[in-house]
Formats: structure tokens, sequence, C-alpha cells
């Protein structure tokens, strides 16, 4: 599956806009071969991140059910944008970020680079390349690799996404949510169902290589009719990858995450409000239908589920979620981003986009706040199994076997959540898929 | 020492919220008793909860000393009585202790229903009442119409009204002037064997229990060893002393005075309230009448949420009964709740209370099962009565010839728009009317007789809401009866779930039975299997709901690299989950068993 992919994006970045950017690149071999999960973790020793998250914290405007870190209006566009201090400091935190990591030919490039926001396309192509060969310089891009760009569909929002790709980006990842015009506008989306069609044919031209769109279910309003229109016209225009996320009202207040050191951004009143009305028309049994007819309508198309929330053409898995899911290290820059040493240290920097830029953009420049957390070996032995059953692939026997997660698993089964993947692998059933909140708690220490 | 005529023993009473508190607290200023440094307000409601609630729980005692406009010096002994119906017992007590009683009534708000129950105790003890007419300085103040309430209603004279402003001190001078002038000093021979009654007492770790008495009869020395006549428990005094309001230790206390004594007896059932005091080398021949153990009327089980703390649970309820000689408790144990204590109570605000107090003072995390009053079941074939508490412990049909249940008058004293809306309401509850008074153009007090098991279950509260809150009510028992009551039994998934038991009137068992079954359907989540809610009496299942099986619960959001915040959303839902309790397959949330005390009557 990963070699399938490095082949086909290898293949991609024949087109010479992305050659020239890449131009300096070593030619590496992109994916290094897993580590085994079933490894005792406490032997494990720090690694070199394979992934790069990079978070652009700007949209046109602010869609009420999202609480990832995000400015929008003035702070997006305009004299008075904010975007030119958070590059600044975006590239001294990857100075500082790679100053303390062994020269890239020392260690392995990274396999993926993903820019995530906010509306990462709100940038110009040269600002993206000019964080992609600085991300290349200091940690090493490999040849082949997954660079992800988010875009809006919006025609003010999708910017230029040939001069993206010419920039070395190698994927696309549509926010399209849904191709119901009553369910966008229901949303706060900007754009229409036509946006997304043009957006993916745009993409296409311009040469991306791989492009993926993002849908909400359980929306309010939606219907199976509806949900199944939205997947229909999706396919029909072509995609190699779906995101089929349930539309979550969290309260990113609640979760005590939004105080000053916070890695979110406190919920404004009119999201609070809009949240509250849009939780009380939501249904966990239209959810688990709508998710079970995306599962069959993407796999009539070729898509095959292979996280709970993510279908892929077989070559076209986002290599970079994948480092998530199977425990890999990842590195993270902008505010609110996360990483992972890939052995039991977790870390985030702060929500606050003015702090973050005020350390950073200090002399000599300094590391934004933010928080870490070191896991304890039970909660990684737990973490790992249950990231691992989000994926088709499933968990080896040696986890499985934990005593901890064989006991869940057992209860799993007596409820027909979990099955025998083959080689001792255990993975989730369909209804394990739509229950495994169920399930994973219970391999938490 | 203070000689028996400069002696005054007066209490306050009113219904809550009238000002009690806030006038005793001018007192304490005006007598220098606290210096304005050290004034917090409502000085006697010591207690976190009193002050939050606005409520005086405990009987707080304190000596003033008081120069009059005829420039003697005075010593007045002030209890601080609560204002509740839970603790019409309480006030009694304390009434007993006194030669008379400041009524404090608002200007605004006129008689309510606890001031009426409060004046014919004081009046039953023979006190001298000294109506006060407070917070005259409200823009709703109406004195003229509180006035001629209370000369119509209660037959006081006009010209016995006094009227102040607790809060800006307005004639609270003259209430201490008419305290001194129109409460006679207490009587009792200084020279006489002792006799004191104890009217309340306190548990201290290094004192023992201290008890709060009211010398009859006689002198108590410092080092006396002293007689408790109905436990028969000797002691030799730690301390003797009076209420400023703190502890301070006296000499002596004679005839009429009130004060405490620390009897270093470890066990409050030594040294009960109501008990008489005397001396063990000279004791007197005759205890004083006590009082009338209080009779719990509301049980409910208390459990813990966590099994393992029911140590904690036992020793914090006998720390808790050491100052609360009214909370009566024994184990019970059930399936759905494990193990814990049938508690009974003086009422549901008692209970309340108890259970914060638990709570809060021995943090504790505690789950109370459906209040419950106690109930007379005649055994089939002369077997005689047994007395239950517990609806689950409810012996089976064929062994009850008849169940009686406590009923009480209802006392209510309301705006005349809401006459009807509380027709409805005792209707619904089983009540009958009996009577009805106009107290003056708009106010009338209402009479009537209901199930007590009506009364305790949410009844204050759409009494409150159906008349916006100007209603007041208070209560009284008048026996049991026997009524056609029958156990409604909840089984979740097929198994009776002992903890929603309830006993019902027959005639309302189906249409109870199906709101409880509707309102569990919404409060138990979803489990990984359809779960049938029934509610049956005996094998007849009279409403049946069902909780449709789990299909979804998965975090299916794009949380990007944040791992942390999806393992702490998974870290909570485990948590909400370890608070419920188990039965059976099913786990049930706490407040399923509080749906029980909720009703859905609309006003």
């Amino acid at each position: 599956m990963a070699g399938e992919a490095t082949a086909r994006l290898r293949s991609s970045r024949g087109n010479d806009a992305g050659q020239a950017a890449i131009g300096a690149r070593r030619a590496t071999e992109a994916a290094s071969p897993r580590e085994p999960a079933a490894r005792c973790i406490a032997e494990r020793t720090p690694r070199p991140p394979v992934a790069l998250y990079v978070h652009v914290p700007f949209c046109v405007s602010i869609c009420p059910y999202c609480d990832f870190v995000v400015h929008a209006g003035r702070a997006a566009r305009g004299p008075g944008a904010r975007i030119e201090p958070f590059l600044a400091a975006l590239h001294a935190e990857l100075d500082l970020r790679a100053d303390a990591l062994a020269a890239p030919p020392a260690r392995s490039p990274l396999r993926s680079v993903y820019l995530g926001g906010g509306t990462p396309s709100l940038l110009a192509p040269r600002d993206v390349a000019a964080i992609l060969d600085h991300v290349d310089r200091r940690f090493g891009i490999a040849a082949g690799a997954e660079v992800t760009l988010e875009a809006n569909p919006g025609p003010d929002e999708r910017g230029d996404l040939a001069g993206f790709a010419a920039g070395g980006v190698t994927r696309i990842s549509l926010g399209a949510q849904t191709m119901d015009a009553a369910e966008l506008r229901r949303l706060g989306r900007r754009h229409s169902p036509q946006d997304v069609l043009v957006a993916i044919g745009v993409a296409r031209r311009g040469g991306l290589a791989s492009v993926s769109v993002d849908l909400l279910y359980d929306v309010p309003g939606q219907t199976r009719a509806s949900w199944r229109g939205t997947l229909r016209a999706i396919l029909d225009a072509g995609v190699d990858h779906v995101s089929a996320y349930a539309l979550t009202l969290d309260d990113p207040d609640a979760e005590g995450i939004t105080g000053p050191a916070g890695d979110h951004l406190p919920t404004r009143p009119g999201a609070r409000a809009w949240r509250d009305r849009a939780r009380a028309e939501q249904d966990d049994d239209r959810a688990a239908d709508l998710y079970a007819d995306a599962d069959g309508l993407l796999a009539e198309a070729g898509l095959r589920w292979y996280e709970l929330s993510n279908w892929a053409r077989p070559g076209h898995e986002s290599r970079h979620n994948l480092a998530y899911w199977r425990h890999e290290p990842y590195q993270a820059a902008g505010p609110g981003a996360h990483a992972f040493d890939g052995v039991a240290t977790r870390r985030w920097n702060a929500a606050r986009l003015d702090r973050y830029v005020a350390a950073l953009t200090a002399t000599p420049p300094a590391l934004p706040p933010g928080g870490v957390e070191r896991l304890d070996h039970e909660t990684l032995e737990a973490e790992e199994a249950i990231l691992g059953l989000r994926l088709r692939e499933g968990i080896e026997a040696a986890v499985a076997a934990r005593p901890a997660v064989a006991e869940a698993l057992r209860w799993g089964s007596a409820h027909g959540l979990v099955e025998d993947a083959g080689d001792g692998r255990v993975a989730l059933t369909l209804r394990g898929r739509l229950l495994s909140n169920e399930l994973f708690e219970r391999m938490l220490p | 020492m203070i000689p028996q005529d400069h002696l005054r023993n007066f209490c306050i009473i009113a219904h809550v919220d009238h000002g009690k508190s806030t006038l005793a607290d001018r007192f304490l200023e005006l007598t220098h008793t606290i210096d304005a440094r050290q004034m917090t307000s409502q000085v006697l409601d010591s207690m976190d909860l009193e002050r939050e609630h606005g409520i005086t729980i405990k009987a707080r005692a304190v000596r003033l000393h008081y120069t009059a406009d005829d420039g003697e010096t005075y010593a007045l002994n002030l209890i601080d009585t609560p204002g509740h119906v839970d603790f019409t017992y309480e006030v009694s007590r304390s009434l007993q202790a006194c030669e008379g009683a400041i009524l404090v009534i608002d200007a605004a708000q006129g008689i309510e229903a606890q001031t009426l129950a409060n004046v014919y105790l004081a009046l039953e003890h023979d006190l001298v009442v000294i109506p006060v007419i407070n917070k005259i300085d409200l823009p709703s103040a109406q004195p003229e119409v509180v006035i001629e309430e209370l000369e119509n209603v209660l037959a006081i004279p006009h010209e016995e009204v006094l009227l102040a402003s607790a809060k800006e001190g307005t004639g609270v001078p003259e209430v201490l002037e008419a305290v001194v002038q129109r409460i006679p000093a207490p009587k009792g021979d200084p020279d006489a064997p002792v006799r004191g009654l104890i009217f309340d007492s306190h548990y201290d770790a290094y004192k023992g229990v201290v008890a709060y008495v009211r010398l009859a009869e006689g002198t108590l020395h410092a080092h006396d060893s002293v007689r408790l006549m109905a436990s028969g428990a000797e002691s030799e005094l730690l301390e003797l002393g009076v209420f400023r309001p703190q502890l301070v230790p006296v000499e002596t206390l004679s005839a009429g005075e009130v004060g405490y004594v620390a009897t270093g007896l470890k066990s409050v059932r030594d040294c009960q309230v109501g008990d008489t005091l005397t001396s063990a080398e000279h004791p007197a021949p005759q205890p004083l009448p006590g009082y009338k153990s209080a009779q719990p009327l509301v049980f409910a089980g208390i459990y813990p949420i966590n099994g393992p703390d029911y140590p904690l649970l036992r020793d914090a309820l006998e720390k808790l009964h050491l100052n609360d000689a009214s909370i009566t408790f024994e184990p019970e144990s059930s399936v759905a709740l494990g193990f814990g204590f049938r508690c009974g109570f003086l009422g549901l605000l008692h209970m309340e209370i108890v259970q914060e107090r638990l709570e809060r003072e021995f943090d504790l995390e505690l789950i109370a099962s459906a209040p419950s009053v106690e109930y007379l079941v005649t055994l089939t074939n002369g077997r005689g009565q047994v007395r239950v508490d517990n609806p689950a412990e409810l012996p089976s049909p064929g062994d009850v010839e008849e169940i009686a249940e406590p009923w009480v008058r209802v006392k209510i004293v309301t705006p005349n728009t809401y006459i009807g809306t509380l027709m409805e309401l005792t209707k619904l509850r089983r009540g009958t009317f009996e009577s009805m008074e106009y107290l003056d153009q708009q106010r009338v007090l209402m009479q009537f007789e209901l199930p007590l098991a009506e009364v305790i279950v949410d009844f204050y509260d759409q009494l409150k809401s159906r008349t916006q809150g100007y209603a007041s009510m208070d209560y009284e028992e008048i026996g049991y009866r026997p009524e056609r009551l029958v156990k409604l039994e909840i089984l979740v998934n097929g198994e009776p779930v002992d903890a929603l038991s309830m006993i019902v009137h027959r005639e309302d068992a189906q249409a109870q039975g199906r709101q409880l079954a509707e309102r569990l359907k919404k409060l138990i989540p979803r489990q990984m299997f359809e779960v049938p809610i029934q509610a049956a009496i005996g094998s007849t299942v009279v409403a049946r709901e069902t909780i449709g099986a789990m299909r979804k619960n998965v975090l299916a959001k794009c949380y990007g690299g944040d791992i942390t915040r999806k393992r702490k959303l998974l870290e909570k839902q485990r948590e909400g989950k370890q608070r419920m309790k188990r039965v059976g397959q099913v786990e049930i949330p706490q407040e399923a068993f509080l749906a029980i005390l909720r009703t859905d009557e609309q006003p």
C-alpha cells in the first residue's frame, strides 16, 4: 500500500513546475520501513519526525462549528492582515524546531508535509513555496513525499491551485463539506456545490496528483437522500480520497483547552448558540445510517475505507494521517499545532497568534508558549491500540495481547465490534467503527 | 454575676428571609458584642450552607450586655432559631428556653405561613410576643397593611407593633428596649437543687458533648459534677460558659441563665437534647418536662457513588449525628445502589442539607434514593402491623391487609389570584380543601389535608412556581389514614430496580408509571443492546418504553494530530460511566434515580 503510494506520487513529480521547486531535494527513498508496532514501547528511542504539520490560522470567515485555531476578516485579508507577521514567525519556528535535529544527511527526510488550517490556500503561491523550501533546507523533504495543502473551494478562498502545485504541493484537501446548497448555507460556508466541482477541475489541471475532499455528515437538515446526492456528486467529479467527518459540536471551553496557554481559542457566543441549536437537530441513528451509506457508496466507486473517517483509492491514502495513527513521530509548527516524538512526548503550541508572533519575532527568537505531556507506559500502550484500531489494518497480535487491550477486545468481540483480520491481527467491524469509543474507553488505563 | 431580674431570655421567630439574622446582627453591633471589624453578615449563621441558603439551620445562642434607658445593664440571651418548616422542632425547643419572642414580619411580604406557625408555637409556650415589622425601608413596604393583618389574624393590638429596618438600623434600639420592658425576667430559685434543660448540643473533639443549657433552678459552678437525669450519665464539668457568641468560660451559671456546659461525654446519646442536667452530689428529685423527640418524616437511602466510600459515609453520618440528633440512619443495601444507609429526616430541606453537608464537610460523592414517608402496613391474618419506610421493603400484596400513610394539614398563605391553581394542585395531590380565610383584601390563608408523601415530592417547588413565588406554606402531621396504595416497581431490562420503587395510590399508578418510564427513557443513555423499561404493579406491567440500542459513538472528527484531546474525551466519557450505577447489564446515570423526584405537572 505504502509502496504503491510512493510510486504513484513519485511519478507524479514528473511535471516541470514541481521538479523545479524540488530540484534541490535529495532523491531519498520516501517511505522508511515502519517500526514494528509491538516492539516494546519502553525500548523506543526518540526518532526524527517523519512528517511535519504546519498550521495556517487564517480563514476568510469562520464557520460556526469549527474549533480549530483560526483568525478571519481583517486578520486574514487587506492592509491589516496578520499573515506577514505570522509567516515571519513560522519561518523562525521552523528554524528553531530544526535546530534540535540532526541535519538532513544524518537522518531520513520528511515523508509528508501538511499545510492545514484555517485556509492555507489563502497564502500566495510564493509564500507556500518559501515555506516548503525552508522545510526542505532544514528538515529535508524526501523525493516523492506527500505535500498536502488544505483549500476551501470558493473562488475567493481556493487561491492559485496550479501555483501551489508548482511550488511543490502534491495533494490538495478541499473543504467541500456537502454538495447540498441549503446544507452549505446552514453550515455557514461561503462556497456553492458548483465551486467544489470547479475547484476539483482546477486542481487536476494544475497538476495536483491527489485530490481529497472533506465531507460532513449528521448536519442539521441532512437526509439520507441529500447525503447520497453529495457522495455521488463528489464521486462523479473524480476524487482520490474522501474524509467524511461526523459534525461534532464540541465545547472546547468546557474541555478546559481555551485558557491563555490552551491550544484552542475560546468559542464565540454566536458559535456557541449555533452549536446549541444544531446539536438539538443531530441524531445518532441518522448518523449511523449516513456513515453506512458513505461506506457502501465509496467502496462501490473504488474508494476503500482505511481509517474511521477516511476512504481512498488504493495508493491515495493520506500518508500524513497514517503517521498519526501508527504512532510515528511528527513535528508541528504554527499556533495550536501538535507534535509527537514517537516515544512518549506530545507537545503543542498555544493557540494565541499574538503571543506566537511575539515570541518568535523577538531577538533572539524564542519558542512560542505551549504545552507538553509525557505519557506513561500504560497510556502509550492503550493509545497505540486505540490509534491502530482506527485503521483498516487494525492491530497486530502482540498489541492485541496486552492485558488491558485483550480484555477490551473480548468485550468488543462479544458485542460484534471486532473481528480477526488475518495473521492474528484484530480490526473493527462496520458496527465496531461506529461504536469504537465504547471499545476504546475500555482500553485506557 | 448578673441578678436574675436583670436577665432576659428571648428568641427571634420569623418566616424565611424576613430579616431575622440581620436583626440579630444589629443587636450584636448595638451591644458591642462583636466589634465592627469582626462583623460578617449574619454572624449567627456560621455554616456556609446557612449563609448560602439564607436560612438558619441550627439554633444559635448569644448573650448580649445591654444598657437600657433606665441606666441598668441587662444580660439578654438571644436564641436565633431556624425559619423553615422542617426545623419547627428546633424552634419549639428554643422557645422552651425563653420567656419571650420577637416576631419579625417583612413589611412588604406580610404574614406568611411560617409566621403563623411560629406565633402559635410561641403562644403555646406562654411567651410574650414582641411583633416587629421589618424592612420598612423597602419601597414596597406596607406596614399599615401588615399591622392590620396582625390585628385581624393574630389579634395583636396595633399599639404593640414596632417598626424597624434591621438593614439600616432604624427602630432597632426600640426593639431591645421592648425586650427589657416587656419580657419578664426568668424565675427559679438559685438555691434549689440544679435543674437545667438541654435545648441543643454540639460535639467538640476536645470538650466532648457541649450541651446548651437553660438553668431553671439552682446554681452550677465551674467544676461541679453533673448528672443527666434521663440517661444517668455523670461527668465532671470541663467548662462552664456563655455564648458571646463564641464560647466564653464563666465561674457560675444560675437559675434563669442560658449557657453551655462542656461535659467531656463522648456520646451524644448520653447527653440528649431534652434531658435535664442536675448536680451529681445534690440531684433534684424530679426532671424538668422534656421534649418529644424529633420524629423523622422523610426517609431516603443515601449511598456513596464509589462503593469503597461506605465506611467513610458511616463515619460521616455518625459525626453529623453528634450535631444533629434529628437524623436517623441504619445500614441498608440496594441491588442498584450497593451498600448505604436508610436515613430519616425532618423534611425535604433537611434531607437536602444533610446530603450537602455530607458532601462538603466530608468530601463524599453521594446518591440519594427517592424520598419516602413511613407507611403503616397491617398484615393479613392478624399478624400485626409493620412500619415500612422503604418502598422496596413493602410486603408482597398477599400479606398486606391494609396500608396507611401519614397525612398532614397544609397551611398556605397566598395572594387570592392563585386560589384556583392551588386548588388544582392540591387536588392533583389527592388533597382535600378544608378552609380559607382572608388575611387582608388580597391575601388568603388556605388549609388543606394532604398525604405527606404527596407533599414531600416536589410540592413546594410546584407551589412556588404556580404562584410566582408568592405563596408560603407550612404543615403539621395529623395522623395516619388507610388508602388504596400499591407498590409501583420499575424494571430495567427485565430487572427490578429497587431504588426506583415507589408506593403510589392505585388510581395514579398507571399514569405515574407511564410518566416515570418516559422520563427514564430520556435519562438512561443507550446501551449496546435494546433496553425495555417497564413499570409494574406486582406482575402486571402498566407502562412500557424501549431504549433502542446504541448505534454510533465514534470520534469521527478531524482533530489533526491532537491525539491528546481525543484521549481526554475518551477519558471523560469513561468517567461519566464510572459515575453510573450498574443494574444487570445496564448502566444507569444518577439523574435517573432523581427522576422520581420530579413530576410533569405544568402550572
